[in-house]
C-alpha cells in the first residue's frame, strides 16, 4: 500500500487529540484507512443514552471522493437502512474535498437529532417516524 | 351560342384543368414537400466535425460580443441551453445575473486572502505561494489537489459540471482551467469527449442518433408533437422532439405511455390471460395448478368445471360432459374483476397488433434484403437494367413505411377516447391495414405480379397512409383547427 497522505494524518492526529464531543474514531491497527467510530447518541432525541457503532473507510482517491461509513449497530432511523447505510447528501452528491472526517461524523450525529422523512433510504420507517 | 356548344367547352375546361392541375400537383411536391408528406419536417444529418464547427460559432460569437474567454462562453452557453442572443440581451441588462446563473461568478465570494495562504485544506501540505489557484470564487487550493480533483471527477464522467473543491461553492470549473492542470493524454481526451456530449445533450437542435455505435447527429428547430428524423449512417427513424423511435400518428407522451407499460405489464397480462380465468361466481382470478378440471374458488368456495365453467354439481353425478352450449353468456357482473380483465382484454388486443406488425416489420426487412440480390441477380443475367427493376425496390421500401406507420395507430387508438373520431380513426386504420396486406402479399410474389398492378397497390397504401397522417397527426390537426378559426 502507499504512503498515508499527509491529509489522512494531520486529520487521525487531530482526531486523536482533541476529539469531537460525543464521538469517538480509531483507527484500525492493521488498516490506517478503517475507522472503528462510536458515537453517542444526542440529547433530547430518541437516541439519548445509546452509543453506537460505526465503520468508516477512506478510499484510496479520499478525500477527493467521500469517505465510507456504515453504521453497525442496528438503528431504526428513517435515513439508514437495515444494513446501516446512511442517506446523507455530503456522503452522496455533496460530498466536496474540503469536509473532514470529523464534519461528516458531525453531520451523522446531527442526522440523529432530526430525522429527514422527506429523504428517506427506508421508506417504512419514514412513515413510521411521520405518523409518530 | 346553342347550349350543345357551351357544354363541349366546359368538358374542354375540364380536362385542361385536370391536365394542369396534376402538373401543379408535381411542381407543389417539389417546392413544398410539407403538403405532399404530413410527417414532413426539416432537418439536416450531421458529422462530429459538422456539429462541433456549429458549436464553436456561437461560443466565437459568444466570446467576442461579451469579451470573455472562449471556455467561459462554454459554460454560459449550456447553462442557458446555447441561447447565444438570449445571453447576449440578458447580459447587457444584468452582467453580474448571468454569471452568477452560470455558476461562473459566485454568489458569495471567499473571503480568503491569497497572500495569506500558508497551507493547503486538501492535501494538509504547504507548497510556495505560486503553486496555488483558485478559480472566481477566490478558494485556493494548490495545483496538485486540482489536478486529481479534476482527474477523479473526468474518471467519474463529469464535464461540464465539474465544481470547485470547497463545500457548498457552486462555481464551476471552466474548460482552459481544467486542461491547465490535467496532463494525462487520455484523460484530456476524455474529458472533451464528455464535453461534446454534454453539449449535444443541452442543445435544443441537436439530438445524437440513438442507433447503436452510430456517429450522425441531428439538427433541426425544435418544435413539438411527432417529428420524423431519418439517419443517414443506419436509417433509423426517430422522433426529433423526444428521441424515442419515430411514432406518428402518437404524440410523444402517449408513445412513453405506452412503452413503459409494455414494458412493465405485457409478460404479466401475457401470462394471466394464457393461465388463469376468473372465477364464475366472485370474478376472482384463478390460476390453475392441477391437472382436475373440478375447481373449488378459494374465495367462495364456488365449485366449478375449469374448461366451461359452469357449475361442477351438473358434472358430478351425471357423465362428465362440459362441450354444453353455454346459456348465459350475460353472466358477467360489471364488478371490479371483470372491469380488470376487460382493460387486460383491451390492452392485449392492441398490444398483440402492435407486435405483430413489429414481427411482420422485422420479417419484411429480410424481404427487402433478398430483394436486392434478387434484383442484382437480373441485371448481371442481362434482364433489364437497375432502373427497371428499381420499382420493385421502390415498392418495399414504401411498404416498410407503411407498416411503421400502422404499427404506431395501434397506442394511439389505444389511448382514444371511445367517440366517432375514434370510429373514424379505427375505419382508416382498418382501410390502411388492408390495403398494406395487399400491398405485402403482392411485393412477396412481385415477379408474378404485373408492374402496374404493383404500382397502383403501392399508390393506393401511401393514400391511406398519408391520410390518416393528415387528419390525425396532432399538430396537423392543430394547425388545421387554427387555420379554420
Amino acid at each position: 500500500m502507499a504512503a498515508l497522505p499527509r491529509r489522512i494524518i494531520k486529520e487521525t492526529q487531530r482526531l486523536m487529540q482533541e476529539p469531537v464531543p460525543g464521538i469517538s474514531a480509531v483507527p484500525s491497527e492493521t488498516n490506517a484507512r478503517y475507522f472503528h467510530v462510536i458515537v453517542t447518541g444526542p440529547e433530547d432525541s430518541p437516541f439519548e443514552g445509546g452509543l453506537f457503532k460505526l465503520e468508516l473507510f477512506l478510499p484510496e482517491d479520499y478525500p477527493m471522493s467521500a469517505p465510507k461509513v456504515r453504521f453497525i449497530t442496528k438503528i431504526y432511523h428513517p435515513n439508514i437502512d437495515r444494513l446501516g447505510r446512511i442517506c446523507l447528501d455530503i456522503l452522496k452528491d455533496k460530498w466536496s474535498p474540503a469536509l473532514q472526517i470529523r464534519t461528516v461524523l458531525l453531520s451523522i450525529q446531527a442526522l440523529l437529532i432530526g430525522a429527514k422523512p422527506g429523504r428517506p433510504t427506508c421508506k417504512r420507517r419514514s412513515r413510521a417516524v411521520e405518523g409518530e | 351560342m346553342s347550349a350543345e356548344s357551351d357544354m363541349e367547352y366546359s368538358d374542354n375546361d375540364g380536362d385542361d384543368y385536370d391536365y394542369y392541375g396534376g402538373q401543379d400537383d408535381c411542381d407543389m411536391e417539389t417546392v413544398d414537400r410539407s403538403k405532399a408528406d404530413p410527417e414532413y419536417f426539416v432537418f439536416s444529418c450531421l458529422k462530429v466535425e459538422e456539429v462541433e464547427k456549429l458549436l464553436n460559432e456561437s461560443i466565437e460569437l459568444l466570446s467576442n460580443s461579451l469579451h470573455i474567454t472562449p471556455s467561459l462562453a462554454k459554460v454560459i452557453l449550456h447553462a442557458y441551453e446555447w441561447n447565444a442572443q438570449e445571453i447576449i440581451n440578458k447580459y447587457k441588462e444584468n452582467s453580474n445575473e448571468v454569471l452568477m446563473y452560470s455558476h461562473v461568478k459566485p454568489r458569495v465570494p471567499s473571503v480568503q486572502v491569497y497572500s495569506s495562504i500558508k497551507v493547503c485544506a486538501i492535501c494538509a501540505t504547504s507548497p510556495p505561494i505560486h503553486k496555488y489557484s483558485a478559480l472566481a470564487c477566490g478558494h485556493y487550493f494548490c495545483n496538485e489537489c486540482w489536478t486529481t480533483h479534476f482527474e477523479v471527477q473526468i474518471m467519474q464522467g463529469v464535464s461540464n459540471n465539474i465544481q470547485c473543491m470547497a463545500q457548498e461553492c457552486e462555481v464551476l470549473a471552466p474548460e482552459d482551467f481544467v486542461l491547465s492542470h490535467v496532463t494525462n493524454p487520455t484523460l484530456r481526451e476524455r474529458y472533451q469527449q464528455f464535453m461534446f456530449k454534454d453539449h449535444v445533450k443541452s442543445h435544443p437542435e441537436l439530438r445524437f442518433c440513438p442507433g447503436p455505435n452510430c456517429q450522425w447527429i441531428y439538427h433541426a428547430v425544435a418544435r413539438e408533437g411527432a417529428r420524423r428524423v431519418e439517419c443517414l449512417g443506419c436509417e433509423l427513424l426517430t422522433c426529433f422532439t423526444c428521441g424515442a423511435p419515430h411514432h406518428a400518428p402518437t404524440d410523444c407522451a402517449t408513445i412513453r405511455k405506452w412503452l413503459t407499460k409494455c414494458a412493465d405489464d405485457s409478460e404479466t397480462a401475457n401470462y394471466i390471460s394464457a393461465h388463469t380465468k376468473d372465477c364464475p361466481k366472485c370474478q376472482i382470478c384463478i390460476e390453475k395448478n392441477g391437472g382436475c378440471n373440478h375447481m373449488q374458488c378459494g374465495a367462495c368456495r364456488y365449485d366449478f368445471c375449469w374448461v366451461c365453467l359452469g357449475d361442477w354439481k351438473s358434472h358430478g353425478s351425471e357423465y362428465y360432459e362440459c362441450s354444453r352450449y353455454k346459456e348465459d353468456p350475460n353472466l358477467i357482473n360489471d364488478n371490479q374483476h371483470a372491469q380488470a380483465r376487460e382493460a387486460l382484454k383491451k390492452y392485449l388486443h392492441y398490444y398483440e397488433r402492435w407486435e405483430n406488425h413489429a414481427r411482420s416489420l422485422k420479417l419484411e426487412e429480410q424481404t427487402l434484403a433478398c430483394l436486392k440480390t434478387r434484383i442484382n441477380r437480373k441485371v448481371m443475367a442481362g434482364e433489364g437494367t437497375w432502373i427497371d427493376w428499381q420499382y420493385l425496390w421502390d415498392s418495399a421500401r414504401l411498404l416498410k413505411r407503411c407498416r411503421y406507420t400502422l404499427q404506431y395507430t395501434y397506442p394511439f387508438a389505444y389511448y382514444m377516447e371511445v367517440g366517432p373520431r375514434k370510429e373514424l380513426f379505427e375505419y382508416q386504420q382498418a382501410q390502411l391495414e388492408a390495403e398494406i396486406e395487399n400491398l405485402s402479399w403482392k411485393v412477396e410474389r412481385a415477379e408474378t405480379t404485373h408492374r402496374g398492378d404493383l404500382e397502383n397497390q403501392m399508390d393506393i397504401a401511401e393514400k391511406r397512409r398519408t391520410t390518416l397522417l393528415k387528419d390525425f397527426l396532432e399538430f396537423n390537426t392543430t394547425n388545421a383547427s387554427s387555420s379554420k378559426v
